[in-house]
């Protein structure tokens, strides 16, 4: 089943996949650091949703619409969880 | 300026630092251009103002900067002019701000480009780098915020940097600035063509893109002659860049290279124009659609490969704990709220209880004392009444005012707003807001050109550059006027302390003064949210689009520059342009009020002409009439009213305008209005109405050129104006029919 960054918890980390977005609006995400293969964690959420994620150490404040369309999966238990932005 | 060094230390750093002469603001003529680019809030202004010692804005958010500034100073003998330019993640640029970055680093000519990169996010940075590297050979990079690196385990090797990118990098701290001078001395070199660079080229294009490029190249060489990165301008074509296709329709792109001093190169014939656009869609047909984004894909793999050579391992990586337990309360779902409207309710209690003694010692000494002085001076010499009449109360009158009740408390607000705007706190601000600003249809940074109204419409207005959709960008335009500008609420402060901080216990009257204050500010930020919303419906109608806002890492204030910064830059800046309008105000009020004609003077026609509709407002004559007075600059309302009501009510008991301000000045100008017949009444709506009427003459201007719409200038003068008199004839009535007042 293909996990979409709102179904994740606060602090865990997950690897970028893909962003289900028209490229002229997945261009501005690239270019703030939000690429396929990055690590991601949602930090914070506002009280309607909107989530803080955190990416390669920067802190990113999303709308939930833009957020639903970040396609994540897990990192395998082997995987690296200790991460820059585990605080 | 420069000492003169001794030969034996000519080659350390501070003697180097001492070789730059500062020139202050552009000179005609220059050796050297130098453009300044780079990711938002990585430091460029700051950068800027170390090289030229002016004192360009800075503030911790992506978006700080959104026009272009230049300065100059001199380096070994020759003129550098340098420009500042707002912060861009690409050259694909979406917003306004960024179109103004891009369209100096591609059309500006420079002779070096710096690009400023913050080495605490280094893979996203080199991005534009290597977007930059594609278009020039002329290119240093300045590592900046090495401290902030360093203090999160962050470890960048410049040489490694330097050896991967084949262009110079100066790794330095522009807060503190170290590197400033090796970074001076390098781009001198670059430019001067002493050390030669080979710049890492990451983009392969497919032999048929190669093809049609250069096909079409010629093309647009000779349509446009003088338009440097010609290439570049082909590949865009190519691949359907409406922006870049606009600037060709239209000629545009022509004037875009040419900088000021220069003829500006005539528009090509409109034919030539459609020739290459033409000839760009018909070599479209034979490319791949995602010809582009196959490339940038390519960018995105280089500079990851980039930034882990560049990258020192074995370090342990710090995280950002204080930054996140800050977040945690600043942008909690519960608290966020409750502790923005804490420190805007602290920042106003603040500046009203510190503007207090302030303000009527100047009164004292600049009306009580000095008008008097002034008063028995022209006495003595014989001046004519007119004339001192004219001069002194008119003119100086004015002024004193102006000063007495503007200068106080904003030379306690700015410093406030900006230190927790150099803090970082205004992006979670616009963090909190977003949800608001969703459901009223608008763009989420327009929070951050709300916080930048609170200083100055005008400001704020430009500031709307960071919206990169059209529709939005006109919202937050159209409803900046409802954030309260520096220009009123002095009013606000005053109004506030006479009518309702009176009313509670003395000892708790700062305090009541402030809420209300507070109070009035939040339903100018619900007015904006609610006229946002009608707009979005009716005439702008739309949906929110989607975008992204980065909170930076909170930064220790710098809190001696601020000061500094902020009493020269802003509050002497706002005062004098007080003062310019006031003068001549003060003028016209004293010939209004002195002018009689058919056995009134032109005042009281006037006064008594407005009364009737000022009444059924909740207001009075004077009030209406000063707004018209004061159309030019807000600051101006209070004073305004005061000498016209003096003036027209003759309150002062026959003995001139003078002895009216002979006590203490906030019971003097309490005891002016009560004479005036002010109530409790006209305090509120003198209030609502000083939120909710037209913009000031700059504003509006501003948004003209921000717009190039009379329509959505008309609509953005009107639409307060027309909330004004609803919100004020309701709350009268109301008011009326409760209280029997
Ligand atoms: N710690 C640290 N802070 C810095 C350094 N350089 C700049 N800053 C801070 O970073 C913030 C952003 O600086 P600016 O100079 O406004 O950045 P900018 O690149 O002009 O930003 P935009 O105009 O928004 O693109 C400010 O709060 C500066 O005080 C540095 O070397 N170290
Ligand atoms: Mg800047």
């Amino acid at each position: 089943m293909e996990l979409r960054l709102p179904s994740i918890p606060l602090n865990q980390t997950v690897e970028l996949i893909h962003i289900d977005l028209p490229a002229e609006q997945a261009e501005p995400l690239m270019e703030r650091g939000v690429l396929p293969g990055c690590r991601i964690c949602p930090v914070r959420s506002s009280p309607s949703g909107d989530p803080i994620i955190s990416v390669d150490g920067a802190l990113l404040a999303l709308r939930r619409e833009t957020a639903a369309c970040l396609c994540v999966r897990l990192l395998s238990a082997s995987g690296v969880t200790s991460l820059q932005d585990a605080s | 300026m420069a000492g003169v060094a001794s030969p034996g230390c000519a080659s350390c750093a501070e003697h180097r630092t001492q070789s730059l002469v500062r020139l202050g603001l552009s000179p005609d003529r220059w050796d050297t251009l130098i453009a300044l680019a780079g990711n938002p809030n990585t430091g460029k202004s700051t950068v800027f103002n170390a090289l030229t010692g002016l004192r360009q804005h800075t503030g911790n958010w992506p978006g700080k900067t959104v026009v272009r500034a230049e300065g100059a100073f001199e380096h070994a003998g020759k003129r550098v002019k340098i420009v500042d330019l707002p912060g861009t993640y690409s050259l694909q640029a979406g917003s306004t701000d960024e179109e103004v970055a891009r369209d100096f680093i591609l059309f500006g000519r420079p002779d070096v480009t710096v690009v400023v990169v913050d080495a605490t996010r280094l893979e996203r940075n080199l991005n534009l780098v290597l977007q930059i590297l594609e278009i020039t050979d002329r290119v240093v990079v300045f590592l900046n915020l090495m401290d902030e690196a360093r203090r999160h385990g962050i470890g960048i090797d410049p040489a490694k940097l330097e050896k991967e990118l084949g262009v110079p990098v100066v790794a330095g701290v522009a807060r503190q600035n170290a590197g400033i001078a090796e970074l001076i001395a390098t781009a001198a070199d670059v430019s001067a063509g002493k050390r030669k660079t080979s710049p890492l080229r990451v983009v392969r294009y497919a032999p048929d893109v190669e093809r049609a490029v250069s096909e079409l190249l010629p093309v647009v060489e000779s349509v446009y002659p003088e338009v440097p990165n010609a290439r570049w301008v082909a590949l865009r074509l190519l691949n359907a860049d409406e922006a870049v296709q606009e600037a060709v329709r239209s000629g545009e792109l022509g004037q875009l290279s040419s900088s000021a001093g220069d003829a500006v190169p005539t528009i090509p014939p409109e034919l030539e124009r459609q020739r290459l656009l033409e000839a760009a869609t018909r070599l479209r047909w034979d490319l791949p659609a995602d010809f582009h984004d196959v490339v940038t894909q390519h960018s995105y793999e280089a500079a990851e490969r980039v930034a882990r050579a560049a990258e020192v391992s074995g370090l342990k990586r710090a995280g950002f704990a204080f930054d996140r337990t800050l977040d945690r309360a600043l942008t909690s779902r519960t608290l966020g709220f409750h502790l923005m409207l804490l420190i805007l309710a602290v920042v106003f209690w603040i500046t009203i209880q510190g503007a207090n003694v302030p303000s009527s010692m100047l009164a004292a000494l600049l009306i009580d004392d000095g008008h008097t002085w002034l008063k028995g001076l022209a006495a003595s010499m014989g001046i004519p009444w007119w004339l001192d009449g004219f001069v002194l109360d008119g003119v100086y009158l004015a002024t004193a005012w102006v000063v007495s009740v503007m200068l106080p408390p904003m030379a306690i607000f700015f410093p406030v707003f900006t230190l927790l705007e150099d803090f970082g706190y205004l992006p979670r601000v616009a963090f909190n807001l977003d949800s608001l600003f969703k459901k009223a249809g608008a763009h989420g940074k327009q929070a951050l050109t709300m916080c930048m109204g609170f200083g100055c419409n005008a400001a704020g207005v430009v500031a709307t550059r960071v919206i990169d959709s059209p529709r939005e960008r006109l919202i937050a335009i159209i409803t900046n006027n409802f954030s309260l500008c520096n220009g009123r609420w002095p009013t606000q402060i005053l109004i506030a302390t006479i009518f309702i901080g009176a009313l509670a216990p003395a000892s708790l009257g700062g305090v009541v003064s402030a809420a209300a204050v507070v109070g009035i500010a939040l339903l100018g930020v619900t007015m904006m949210f609610v006229s946002s919303w009608l707009l979005s419906r009716t005439v702008l109608r739309g949906e929110a689009t989607s975008f992204s806002l980065e909170l930076p890492p909170y930064r220790p204030p710098r809190i001696l520059q601020t000061l500094y910064t902020s009493v020269i830059d802003r509050t002497l800046i706002v005062l004098w342009r007080a003062v310019v309008f006031a003068a001549p105000a003060g003028a016209a009020i004293w010939l209004i009020s002195n002018i009689t004609v058919g056995g009134g003077t032109l005042a009281d026609h006037l006064v008594g002409w407005l009364n009737p509709f000022g009444l059924l407002l909740g207001l009075n004559g004077v009030i209406l009439l000063a707004y018209v007075v004061a159309i030019p600059a807000n600051e101006i309302v209070i004073p305004t009213v005061l000498m016209l009501t003096v003036l027209t009510t003759g309150v002062a008991g026959g003995s001139g305008a003078g002895v009216m301000f002979d006590t203490e000045s906030a019971g003097a100008t309490e005891a002016i209005l009560r004479a005036g017949g002010w109530t409790l009444l006209t305090g509120v709506n003198l209030m609502l109405f000083s939120l909710l009427h037209n913009p000031c003459s700059t504003t509006i201007y501003t948004i003209f050129r921000e717009t190039r719409s009379a329509k959505w200038t008309t609509v953005a003068t009107v639409l307060p104006l027309a909330m004004g008199f609803v919100v004020c004839f309701l709350v009268a009535q109301v008011w009326r029919l409760v209280g029997g007042v």
